[in-house]
């Protein structure tokens, strides 16, 4: 691994061919159905039998279905989690088909077994010419673990959903199933396909004067040939795509009648609650449990000690909540040395030590950084932390499950149903055609319901007692019992030349997760770069938070990257516009981003500017944020975003996204902060895990660059790692206060 | 390299986890109260049925669903709500370093049974500008327990 430019790391994985296939049925009553997955031959076949494990049994991902009424159904393996996915990617789909907007629908994809075992579905295989997705990229090891997730899970993570799936399944299944229309109405016709127009879901041939509904081919269209590989539309010709349509998921939100994990109300199932208490430190189990207290209160059915958890069945969650309060648990002891959040620090500090000026792992090396660092003019070291964060999802975590007959049913928010079933299978002993998991909207997720632990917990004690039951976690179990983005530390040294340019970089730090390339200052052209990893234990387990490992290195490189220009006595945005020769579309969106929020423009006393530009998930994102620092704290005025995803389909939704991400990367630059004590989470709710308020929240301006030609990029996470920089980077130039920790708030209290 | 030492060991949890145990996990200890399809038994409320209620002690259980935003505590914090403490008996607004709205503050309300039950069961009918914007009690039993709660939170102070 010596070249660290990602377009390079790109085409390495161009061997890896994607293989697919569609198929078509007529629905009962008439209809056309398509469905577009993958199976064996692609790079997720070799991890198959997690996901497809009878005969025939293949991962459809993606249908459309077009009824007798007109009505076309988008079915989209994707969750909606408030990022709008479903309906984009329904708007991709209803583009290469022509269809009419007004009359798309979407739906959330089962995971039953019909929908796992295509038995409707004439298949066909055939590689399709596109290339491997490229949020798959840039190193082995980020695409092995992509798939090994994907190959478990219809997931939604990764900024992935419109990359992936709406570029490389529902577009073509749209423009498969207009193909099919067009022949069959061609044959009824008796005229060539090629003169017949598709719009807003109609048929038309101008010559003669014909022209159909979709509705009234779409039988016989089941019987036309289906070509493999249909040709997409270029930009040129895109009705929908590019185009900011209404989410189709937001009527549902506003009026109430959506439905989230949460509401799951089964029909003619009636259900008793369940409230958890897990261990407090990792790796501990119960030790004893003594209920006396709590089992002649009110409404209690049930009291369970599960070995790794204890759970309290009652009539309504309050009852549940109530009497487990009142059961006396204590917890076997720990092994773990790590108690306190010095004690994590130390461990990090120590294997840094051990790892010392040269060694560790190599995770990226460009030319040779010892002998630049020995002939340069200025060095600078310095060394940033970040503390364990959580996702703090709006909607609890919550399950509902009935196990009963053989067969297990769960209504849960989740982004890996597929996941969730694995589990579920281990854990009950239930095959996987018997478990169905349902799962309508998440209210909110962040990488937090990435995992099944919380459905297997509600499913064991439906199981052991024999209540359907919704299971719901309180916050403070949330909170402190959950998996974490990890704390870090991170150490750099730098070497300058005589003019200031940057010649040397070396950065070393323990904890490297997903996108391999997060640490990697890719985009720049240094010449002599070496990044580096020390292993060191980590106490809470990981989770992918939003952004994942960018959310530490985009504070880490882009405040270094400041120290560095300040070092040589250069503009911020100049000093790096002068790495980004080489990177064209990068410097465009920096460029664009200071001309934007007027950069270098004079401000008003106290208040200053601070930039930073992160590559992440396919999109390259620059913020500039002001500060306002005149009362000695630091207020928030304006953000300016400057994103470049190569082509965004829904600019509202995508604007939406970035803002959200920048919220977040503020409300975690300000306040985040997870302490350990005696080994567990201190913090435990809202009022000591902080949000950034409405009144706290600076004025966004996003604008967006559609560069084209390059695949497409991520939204959902790429907007929030330029933010804690760009804020940090703005207070230094307001105070000269250099910021190497997180979060900033309590170091202006 | 190490990351990839750190891969293997994720995927190999995955696949323990996708082809391990068939067998569900025993429960260490299940003290069933009701089984499912069970009736639920009589109430068993000593109290209840010899006809004397504490009417203080259902009030302080009533008193939870308020506890999202009140506490009755001596020289209890103010909450998103006020401290309740010794406020029955006291002039409406009065409790100091709480900001009332206005509306409850210019009020004339003094805090006895039948204000606290016209305010408990809808704060905004009763002060139109009230911040208490959620926490209606319906039931008027409760309200009325609540009241005597409060009350009983006064007495000697």
């Amino acid at each position: 691994m010596n070249d660290l430019t990602p377009e390079k790391k790109r085409s390495g994985l161009a061997k890896w061919s994607r293989r697919g296939f569609i198929g078509a049925g007529v629905l009962a009553g008439g209809g056309l159905l398509i469905g577009i997955g993958v199976r064996s031959g692609n790079p997720i076949g070799a991890l198959a039998p997690k996901v497809a494990s009878g005969e025939g049994e293949q991962l459809v991902n993606s249908w459309v279905k077009i009824d007798t009424d007109n009505v076309i159904t988008a079915i989209v393996p994707h969750c909606e989690m408030g990022q709008g996915a479903h309906s984009v990617l329904a708007q991709m789909l209803a583009d290469e088909l022509d269809a009419d907007w007004s009359q798309v629908r979407v739906q959330q994809a089962p995971t039953d077994g019909s929908y796992i075992v295509t038995d409707t579905a004439r298949a066909f295989v055939a590689p399709f010419t596109m290339n491997a997705a490229d949020w798959i990229e840039p190193t082995w090891d980020g695409l092995f673990t992509q798939i090994g997730l994907m190959a478990d899970a219809l997931i939604t993570g990764g900024s992935s959903s419109i990359r992936t799936t709406g570029q490389y399944q529902m577009r073509v299944a749209g423009a498969a199933a207009r193909k099919m229309l067009v022949g069959a109405a061609a044959d009824e016709w008796g005229v060539p396909a090629s003169e017949i127009e598709t719009k807003d879901s109609t048929l038309i041939h101008a010559a003669s004067g014909k022209s159909a509904t979709y509705a009234e081919f779409a039988t016989a269209a089941a019987d036309q040939p289906m070509d493999q590989t249909p040709t997409l539309k270029t930009a040129d010709q895109y009705t929908l795509i590019g185009k900011s349509k209404a989410r189709k998921d937001i009527p549902g939100k506003v009026n109430g009648t959506a439905k989230f994990g949460i509401d799951a109300a089964p029909e003619g199932v009636e259900f008793s609650y369940s409230a958890t208490v897990r261990p407090p430190v990792p790796g501990t189990s119960v030790a004893s449990m003594d209920a006396s207290r709590a089992k002649d209160m009110a409404g209690v059915l049930q009291i369970l000690n599960m070995g790794d958890f204890v759970a309290v069945v009652a009539d309504s969650y309050w009852q549940a909540q109530q009497a487990l309060n009142r059961v006396d648990v204590t917890w076997t002891k720990s092994e773990s040395p790590i108690k306190t959040t010095a004690d994590q620090y130390a461990a990090y500090t120590s294997a840094m030590d051990e790892a010392g000026a040269d060694g560790g792992e190599e995770a990226a090396t460009k030319g040779n950084f010892g002998e630049a660092f020995a002939g340069a003019a200025t060095t600078l070291e310095a060394e940033y932390k970040v503390p364990y964060l959580a996702h703090a999802p709006m909607e609890p975590i919550n399950c509902t499950a009935m196990v009963a007959d053989g067969k297990c049913d769960v209504w849960t928010s989740t982004q890996v149903p597929l996941r969730v079933r694995t589990e579920l299978n281990a854990a009950l002993g239930i095959d996987k055609e018997n478990i169905t998991v349902h799962h309508p909207y998440l209210g909110g997720s962040f990488g937090r319901r990435l995992e099944g632990v919380y459905t297997v917990m509600a499913a064991r004690i439906a199981q052991a007692t024999g209540y359907p039951i919704k299971a719901i976690w309180s916050r403070e179990e949330d909170t402190q019992k959950a998996l974490y983005r990890p704390a870090e530390i991170s150490r750099f040294k730098a070497g300058l030349d005589e003019s200031g340019t940057l010649v040397a970089y070396d950065n070393i730090f323990t904890q490297r997760n997903d996108p391999a390339e997060a640490s990697v200052p890719g985009i720049y052209s240094i010449p002599n770069t070496r990044v580096r990893t020390a292993e060191a234990p980590l106490h809470l387990p990981f989770a992918a938070w939003r952004s994942v490992d960018h959310s530490q290195h985009g504070f880490f490189i882009e405040s270094f990257i400041d120290e560095a220009a300040h070092a040589a006595g250069a503009d911020p945005y100049e000093y790096r516009l002068a790495m980004l020769k080489d990177a064209p579309r990068q410097s465009a969106v920096l460029k664009k981003v200071a001309e934007i929020s007027d950069w270098g423009a004079p401000l008003a006393e106290g208040r200053a500017k601070g930039i930073a530009i992160v590559e992440s998930f396919g999109s390259i994102v620059a913020q500039v944020i002001e500060v306002d620092m005149s009362s000695g704290k630091p207020k928030l005025e304006n953000v300016w975003a400057v994103c470049d995803a190569g082509y965004v389909v829904n600019p509202d939704g995508f604007k939406n996204q970035i803002e959200g991400g920048i919220v977040f990367g503020l409300t975690a630059a300000m306040y985040g902060e997870l302490d350990l004590v005696d080994g567990g989470v201190k913090q435990s709710n809202f009022h000591d895990y902080k949000m950034l308020r409405m009144d706290e929240t600076p004025g966004i301006m996003v604008e967006i660059i559609n560069s084209g030609d390059v695949p497409i990029g991520g939204a959902g996470e790429p907007g929030l790692p330029p933010a804690a920089p760009a804020l940090a980077n703005a207070i230094f130039a307001a105070t000269g206060k250099r910021l190497r920790e997180l979060p900033i708030a309590k170091q202006f209290a | 390299m190490r990351n990839t030492a750190f891969l293997a060991a994720g995927l190999l949890t995955l696949a323990l986890a996708a082809c391990g145990s068939s067998e569900p996990a025993p429960v260490v200890e299940q003290i069933v109260i009701r089984a499912p399809g069970e009736p639920a038994a009589a109430p068993d409320a000593p109290a209840e049925a010899a006809g004397v209620i504490d009417k203080v002690a259902f009030g302080e259980e009533a008193f939870a669903q308020c506890s999202g935003c009140h506490n009755a505590d001596p020289g209890g914090p103010h909450q998103a709500g006020p401290n309740l403490h010794g406020v029955f008996g006291q002039p409406a607004g009065s409790k100091e370093g709480y900001p009332y709205s206005d509306a409850l503050a210019s009020s004339d309300i003094t805090w006895d049974f039948a204000s606290l039950d016209r305010f408990l069961s809808n704060p905004a009918a009763y002060v139109e500008g009230t911040s208490m914007v959620a926490g209606a009690v319906r039931d008027a039993e409760e309200r009325a327990a609540i009241a005597a709660y409060l009350a009983s939170t006064s007495e000697g102070s």
